[in-house]
This record gives structure tokens, C-alpha cells and sequence, in this order.
């Protein structure tokens, strides 16, 4: 679902420089759409987690 | 980080092609690649303003199953990409004569002008071309 990747760019827009923002998700494409989105965007998958039916990501702002 | 563009080319009015448009569209420019989306045929007819969603989308099976799930309305998506991205949306000029339509027809807060397929295809030659 495309849905956690524009919540997640919107809510980046307001963590300052270096911040870092932490994101779940149920949809286990999420795993590699953060990957490439980090990718793409030159912001830092800093950790990339699954418990269960839960993922979770946080994301360094780097740009 | 280069990107290569992304140009799609929305002729069809059928709720899946909708969705799936304005989700590569959305994820591409959140994704910092700019996309513009030519929207002709039965797609602009998808984009009169005022009109309900049950009859706005249009499909099969799969169309059903969005609406269960409530899906993210494409338009809301579209919205997104533009608040977040670099995202352009062009009324093709011909599909609008012939529905006798001014771009004030169409949905408010999307599209960026009316354009000639001409000079789509001419700018797309810059990037990647999809046709859904």
C-alpha cells in the first residue's frame, strides 16, 4: 500500500536534519518499498524491523 | 539523486487503471521523481467535478474490492503527490473539446493546464513513457 510511504514523506517535511522519524506498517511489501523510498529520496533506513504482523521502520532525515 | 522521469498516459476510465495511476503517480513524486499524467478518453471523464465516488469509479472485480476496503480515493492520491512532489496533471485538449468541456469542468486542485498530445509525447522523450 503506497498509503505508509506518503504518510511517512509527509510526516518527514517536519523532522528537522538528522532527526529521525519511526514509522509501522502492516503490509509486508513495506519492507522494500522503505528500502527503495530511503533509497530514492538519499534519507537512511537506520532499522527495518518485523514482529509479527507488525513492521516497523526509522528513518533518518538526510535531505 | 538523479531521477528519470516518469510520463503516464491515462486513457482509461476503468476504476482499477484510475487507481493504479494515481498510485505510481503518488509514490513516484514522493519518491522525488517528477510525473506528469496526460489524462484522455473515458480517464477524463473519471475527473468531472461533483461527481459521487460510486459513479466517479467504474470497474470489476477488483474495483469492488477497493471500494470494500475503502481504498484511498485516487483523487485524494493524485492531491497527495502534488502536496509532496513534483506532480503535473494535463487535460487533453482534444478530449476536452469534444466533451464540450472547459478545465473547470474537471475536479478542482489537480490539474495544471490543458495540453496537445503533441507536446506530451515531445516531453516525455525525456523520461519513461506508461500507458494505462
Amino acid at each position: 500500500m503506497p498509503a505508509a510511504i506518503l504518510r511517512a514523506k509527509k510526516a518527514l517535511k517536519d523532522v528537522a536534519m538528522g532527526g529521525t522519524l519511526e514509522v509501522l506498517a502492516t503490509d509486508p511489501g513495506a519492507v522494500k518499498d522503505f528500502e527503495a523510498f530511503c533509497r530514492a529520496t538519499g534519507n537512511e533506513l537506520l532499522a527495518s524491523k518485523a514482529d509479527g504482523k507488525v513492521f516497523s521502520f526509522v528513518i533518518k532525515r538526510m535531505s | 539523486m538523479a531521477s528519470n522521469p516518469l510520463y503516464i498516459m491515462l486513457c482509461s476510465g476503468e476504476h482499477e487503471k484510475l487507481q493504479m495511476a494515481a498510485m505510481m503517480a503518488s509514490v513516484g513524486a514522493v519518491s522525488e521523481r517528477p510525473v506528469e499524467v496526460f489524462i484522455s478518453m473515458n480517464a477524463i471523464l473519471a475527473f468531472a467535478k461533483g461527481a459521487p465516488a460510486d459513479t466517479r469509479y467504474q470497474g470489476g472485480a477488483f474495483s469492488k474490492l477497493l471500494k470494500e476496503n475503502h481504498a484511498p480515493d485516487a483523487m485524494t492520491l493524485f492531491r497527495q503527490g502534488k502536496e509532496l512532489g513534483d506532480l503535473k496533471l494535463w487535460a487533453c485538449s482534444m478530449a476536452l473539446d469534444v466533451k464540450g468541456w472547459e478545465l473547470n469542468a474537471l475536479t478542482d486542485g489537480l490539474f495544471d493546464g490543458a495540453m496537445g498530445l503533441t507536446k506530451f509525447l515531445s516531453d516525455a522523450e525525456n523520461g519513461q513513457f506508461v500507458t494505462l
